[in-house]
């Protein structure tokens, strides 16, 4: 079941940025004032975690690619991995949880490369830590 | 081109359950009109006709109703609640699913002709469905809505999905509490793992558990006579737990019929639990229960008891758990919350569970027994590490989350190329429905 709304075509340029150029950290994707197409929000290079997370308002939802970066354990090396964040916190309005959950199949399914994905209802879900415990898992 | 994002598709959303059928506005936030899904009838000889009668549904089905005898139907508010003579109580549902169309048309027609006044022939609409439904079912749904009520587009979404989506969750664990079913559908970005499916008729069993206490005589009270009030002539204010004193109405006791006995005392069973019954959130434990402390009802007759904390929680207490008497003697007792979420998650994908574990979606209105949100916490935590249960506070969330979340899909700009149109419907016949709402 899908809500029928499209991806406007500079998500993929921004998403194809942040996988090839490796210069963008994340990006936060939402929907248009008229709830017709999937835009960017926001792409950025910061690497501070915490600045993303401010990104993820308190009650509104979002979808996001953040570029994971992490330590495999055992001295291995550094991994990186591509995580798409549903953002859908209980006090965001009933119609856009309802509009994000049913849009964000046609979203994700343009995004190739995703290694990992989290759903977020509350920042303890998207916390550094939970998030690298889900991605390191199988790395 | 349609204009995308103008939201004005004044669509209709319609969420059929065994206790009632809401329907209403796409875009509203509560369905403007909910019918009892539970009809009268009276069987009569042939000649008089008022009402709705079963006969002005498809012209095939009246070449086979020719051959029964005629009745009239009495629906909604003033439906079987009304006393009347020989009346019969029926509900066209059985586990949840639509298992006699006939009355359908009769009470979909009712809930928007009647109650809303709306003709449906001018507005898309959107049933909903739940994740067992069988594929024969959802065309004749279909069948139904083009041929019958000639609506200009339809489509028919899955109740568990809704439930996920309205609370913001792509992939999610639903546990749906109705008045006949309780269900367990794991939902994964957006469809219903089909294998990981579990129901059971657990409401029912509960129900007639509270029934059958209250009828068994306790160690201070007599059994409760679940006289309902259509049946009572006169009663006298009584003491706490003395016997009633009442009259019965002799005029209507004979002409009452035993299917109506059943429905009207079913819900005085459901008006006691609503009141007074509760689940212990910590795990039931008689001393926890007693120290409750007793809460007050009177029945219909007159009578009236101080119900102790062990009568009120002990009802709740079977939505969880079964004591080792009742399995021995009851073979084919539903399962329980516990094992319907156990076997549900037996059946995922080990990966997923963490996941399904960590979104909970509770909704339907039997998921609002006091306390029963909070003790499926505790007895998921005991077996899961990271649970999250998701129970809308506000009560009409709650309790029609379904229809909720149809409301707000269909309610959509862009949701519009989605519909099945009556012209596909014309040229596709059948099989578009399972192409298009899958």
């Amino acid at each position: 079941m899908a809500s029928g709304v499209g991806v406007n075509p500079q998500c993929l340029s921004a998403y194809q940025e942040l996988k090839l150029g490796k210069k963008t950290k994340y990006i936060v994707f939402g929907l248009s004032p008229d709830n017709t197409e999937v835009i960017v929000l926001k792409s950025s290079s910061s690497q501070d975690y915490d600045e993303f997370l401010a990104d993820l308002p308190e009650t509104e939802c979002r979808w996001a690619v953040y570029d994971f970066e992490f330590e495999k354990e055992g001295g291995a090396g550094k991994r990186n991995k591509l995580t798409f964040f549903s953002w859908a916190p209980d006090d965001s309005k009933i119609k856009q949880k309802m509009l994000f959950a049913s849009s964000k199949d046609a979203l994700r399914r343009s995004l190739v490369g995703i290694a990992a994905e989290v759903q977020g209802t509350a920042y303890d879900e998207v916390a550094y830590e939970s998030v690298l415990d889900k991605v390191s898992r199988g790395a | 081109m349609v204009n995308y994002g103008g939201d004005e598709v004044s669509a209709l959303v319609v969420d059929i359950g065994s206790s009632s059928i809401r329907a209403g506005y796409a875009g509203d936030d509560t369905p403007k009109a909910i019918v009892p899904t539970s009809y009268g009838y009276v069987k009569e000889t042939p000649s008089t006709t008022e009402d709705v009668t079963m006969s002005d549904t498809t012209e095939g089905e009246e070449s086979k109703l020719a051959s029964r005898p005629r009745v009239k139907l009495y629906i909604g508010q003033n439906g079987p609640s009304l006393w009347r003579e020989n009346m019969e109580v029926n509900n066209p549902m059985q586990n949840g699913l639509i298992a006699n169309f006939d009355p359908v048309n009769a009470l979909v027609s009712h809930a928007l002709k009647d109650v809303m006044r709306c003709d449906p022939s001018e507005h898309p609409i959107l049933v909903t469905e739940p994740a067992w439904n069988t594929q024969e079912n959802r065309e004749r749904m279909a069948e139904i809505m083009f041929e019958e009520f000639q609506v200009p587009a339809f489509y028919i979404a899955n109740t568990g999905v809704l439930n996920a989506f309205a609370a913001g969750k792509g992939s999610a664990l639903v546990i749906d509490i109705g008045q006949s079913t309780a269900s367990v559908t794991p939902v994964v970005d957006g469809f219903v793992l089909r294998k990981g499916l579990q129901y059971s008729s657990l409401p029912q069993f509960v129900m007639a558990h509270a029934r059958h206490l209250l009828a068994t005589p306790a160690a201070r009270r007599q059994g409760i006579s679940l006289v309902p009030q259509q049946l009572i002539a006169s009663k006298e204010p009584v003491e706490a737990g003395q016997p009633p004193k009442f009259t019965l109405r002799q005029d209507r006791v004979d002409k009452t019929t035993v299917s109506w006995r059943k429905w009207a005392e079913e819900r005085e069973v459901e008006e006691w639990m609503q009141s007074v019954a509760g689940v212990i959130d910590q795990g039931y434990n008689e001393q926890f229960a007693h120290q409750r402390g007793p809460k007050h009802y009177e029945f219909p007759t007159g009578y009236n008891y101080y119900f102790n904390g062990i009568e009120r929680h002990v009802v709740g207490e079977q939505f969880f758990h079964h004591s080792r008497q009742l399995v021995e003697t009851n073979p084919n007792i539903p399962k329980n919350l516990p094992a319907l979420i156990t076997q549900s998650l037996a059946a995922c994908d080990p990966d997923l569970r963490q996941v399904l574990m960590g979104n909970v979606v509770l909704s339907g209105g039997g998921s609002q027994f006091p306390g029963l949100a909070d003790r499926l916490n505790v007895e998921l935590t005991r077996t899961f590490p990271h649970v999250k249960i998701h129970a809308p506070g506000n009560p009409i969330e709650r309790r029609y989350g379904g229809w909720l979340g149809g409301s707000i899909l269909a309610s959509l700009g862009t949701f519009h190329q989605l519909w099945i149109s009556k012209e596909e419907w014309q040229e596709h016949g059948r099989p578009i429905v399972n192409q298009r709402c899958k």
